[in-house]
């Protein structure tokens, strides 16, 4: 009979981008790997996994993978799969137990999920209908500007006068800033209404389910300061951003998997 | 112990007899429409006015949830669009102007074609302007039996308000079908009606049993002649054939699925395009809805030596003609008679009228009852605004909080 492994896998296929944690039991992160999703969600997860067990030299084969995301019930070798919701929240929980409300923005939606005292979800909102206040809001906005998605933060966070954004809808937004751009003003000012409407957006989405601190942000958007600084306002609230805010969902797999083995 | 070789869901034996029901109602329409004795009505009309007067109802609503069954909801949604309406528009409305304008193409080449159309505005607004529409196609009548919403009690210039509507829908349904009342007629309708709705909330409170008897799908298919066909004496028979194997289920702890483990409660109707892939999905993981608001509103009694004024009261006092705190305590209410661990709300873009405040009702039904709750957004019959993966990660995160 062969030991109990001393890690657990979790994958995470979002719709824009699919994430593996290898996870100790001790708690510590072995190896992570991230790759887009692409037109099919098993091979990027079968990738990923690959990837992550030549590099961690490990048979995670062995062991138990919780899959998670929108492709979730696409990875055949997990032996559970859960929804993003529960796994975003375990993840923070692991990360920082004093975290009472997560905002995860992803590709395709945004979520908003209360966390109780144990590290589970006790309310959520998804906002899955409608591209605005999703990271793929952002790739829109960026194309039209015409600068890549990691400039658009940056040049943003230049602005002092951000411009006006007032559409919710990702299409209507579009030829907003279009007219701006007609109308002369600086693409700074304009990235900076591009963030300042979904923060709103978001921010509207957190109240839905009600603001309580600390408040985390998960997700790539995360990484994004000028999101940050336009959601911190919107929401008055500091925000606790992980060091790898993509992973977290894939993390909170992994976790789940430890009680598994 | 549950046999696992079993389906996870099991059908009622009454279904066969519910079709038979159905037959004769689709008949008797036909019938009534070459006799020139036909209307159309809403499902929250006082339909045994007409009924004691000689006309036979046809259901417009109950069409719709055929042609969502039938999984044509976007084909006929799609003629109503072609001729000008919104997407927006309600999808029974849609189905039903759909299938006027279109009927060799339609289920069942669509409903007999009405002589007048009765609309009662306590299920919502957009009856009157959808039957107007109606009225252009077909020439028909409209009647609009107006019952002002209420916020709290009826007080008693409402009553008569409503009072005044009945009197003249019998003056209309008089000239309109050259017909008169006998108040001794619609005494005996409305017993009808009283004894099938009285047996229909019994084998709907036997679901406090656990295992619940019957689970969302089967209520939803058995409402199907309360809804239609309240006050005729046929359908007494089906509801009483319901009622024992419901009893039967119960005396002999059968559920209506085979392993019942988390209760849940219902809001709002269901998506009729996979009504049973839907629920019997859920079933297969241990989940029952015992109770939901929607079959839970045909309930009360026409009795009294003042029938127009019972009438008037009973169907102004629907759910859907009440305000949000009526719906919050209906709610609150049920999952607490029912022993219920959660509750899954269907946002359904066509219904305004149901699904307005559900965001608000969720928060307060937390509060109120301490389960949990979620809201899952989609159509009733247009299935292309229905998105699987979307309405699954929520559902599935709610099941989640249980684990």
């Amino acid at each position: 009979m062969s030991e109990t492994p001393s890690y657990t896998v979790g994958i995470d296929v979002g719709s824009t981008t699919t994430k593996g944690v290898v996870l100790s039991t001790d708690g510590m992160i072995i190896t992570k790997r991230i790759r887009a999703t692409g037109s099919s969600a098993s091979d990027a997860a079968q990738d990923v996994f690959q990837i992550m067990t030549q590099e961690s030299g490990l048979p995670l084969l062995d062991t138990i993978t919780i899959s998670t995301g929108y492709g979730r019930r696409q990875v055949d070798f997990a032996e559970k799969f859960l929804t993003e919701i529960t796994c975003h929240c375990v993840g923070i929980h692991h990360l920082n137990p004093s975290i009472r409300l997560v905002i995860d923005i992803g590709g395709q939606d945004s979520k908003v999920i209360r966390v109780n005292e144990h590290g589970k979800p006790s309310d959520f909102e998804l906002n899955d209908k409608c591209s605005a206040g999703t990271g793929r809001f952002l790739e829109v906005m960026a194309g039209v500007l015409g600068v890549t998605i990691d400039m658009l933060g940056s040049i943003a966070l230049e602005s002092n006068n951000p411009s006006t954004i007032s559409s919710t809808c990702t299409v209507f937004a579009e030829s907003e800033v279009v007219g701006h751009i007609g109308s002369g003003e600086s693409a700074s000012d304009i990235a900076a209404g591009i963030h300042q409407s979904m923060a709103s957006k978001v921010g509207t989405l957190a109240r839905r389910v009600g603001l309580v601190s600390p408040v985390a942000l998960t997700g790539g958007v995360a990484l994004n300061q000028a999101f940050q600084h336009h959601l911190a306002a919107d929401i008055g609230s500091d925000l606790w951003i992980p060091e790898h805010p993509q992973f977290t969902g894939a993390l909170g797999a992994a976790v789940i998997a430890q009680s598994k083995l | 112990m549950a046999d696992k070789t079993e389906k996870a869901y099991r059908a009622l034996e009454s279904q066969t007899h519910l079709q038979q029901v159905m037959f004769r109602y689709m008949l008797e329409g036909q019938h009534a429409s070459e006799e020139g004795k036909l209307a159309w009505v809403t499902s929250g009309f006082p339909v045994e006015i007409p009924l004691a007067m000689g006309v036979t109802p046809s259901y417009p609503e109950q069409y719709g949830a055929v042609v969502g069954s039938q999984k044509v909801g976007p084909d006929l949604c799609g003629y109503a669009e072609e001729l000008g309406y919104s997407q927006e528009l309600c999808s029974y409305a849609r189905s039903s102007i759909g299938s006027t304008h279109r009927p060799d193409n339609s289920p069942m080449e669509g409903l007999p074609t009405p002589q007048a159309l009765l609309a009662c505005n306590n299920i919502c607004g957009t009856v009157l302007r959808w039957y107007d529409a109606i009225s252009e196609m077909t020439d028909a009548p409209v009647f609009l039996l107006d019952t002002p919403p209420i916020d709290a009690e009826q007080a008693p210039h409402h009553i008569e308000y409503v009072q005044r509507g009945i009197e003249r829908l019998v003056e209309f349904i008089s000239t309109t079908f050259d017909t008169s009342m006998e108040l001794e007629h619609l005494r005996s309708v409305a017993k009808n009606s009283t004894t099938a709705i009285d047996l229909w909330t019994k084998s709907l409170q036997a679901c406090k049993n656990k295992p619940s008897p019957l689970n969302c799908a089967d209520r939803f298919l058995t409402m199907a002649p309360v809804v239609a066909l309240r006050g005729s004496d046929y359908i007494i028979e089906f509801y009483q054939t319901l009622y024992d194997e419901v009893k039967d289920r119960v005396e002999q702890g059968i559920g209506a699925i085979r392993d019942e483990k988390i209760r849940l409660l219902w809001d709002n109707i269901p998506p009729w395009f996979q009504i049973f892939r839907f629920f019997n999905g859920l079933a297969k993981r241990g989940v029952v809805f015992p109770a939901d608001t929607y079959t839970h509103a045909w309930q009360g009694s026409i009795e009294g030596t003042d029938l127009y004024r019972n009438v008037a009261e009973l169907y102004s006092n629907v759910y859907l003609n009440k305000g949000l705190d009526a719906k919050v305590e209906k709610m609150c209410q049920l999952i607490r008679d029912y022993d219920l661990d959660g509750f899954i709300m269907f946002s359904v873009r066509s219904c305004k009228r149901y699904s307005l405040g559900q965001l608000v009702s969720k928060e307060l039904v937390t509060e109120e009852t301490g389960v949990p709750g979620v809201i899952i957004e989609g159509d009733m019959v247009d299935s292309r605004a229905f998105n699987d993966a979307q309405i699954q990660t929520r559902v599935d995160a709610l099941l989640e909080m249980f684990a």
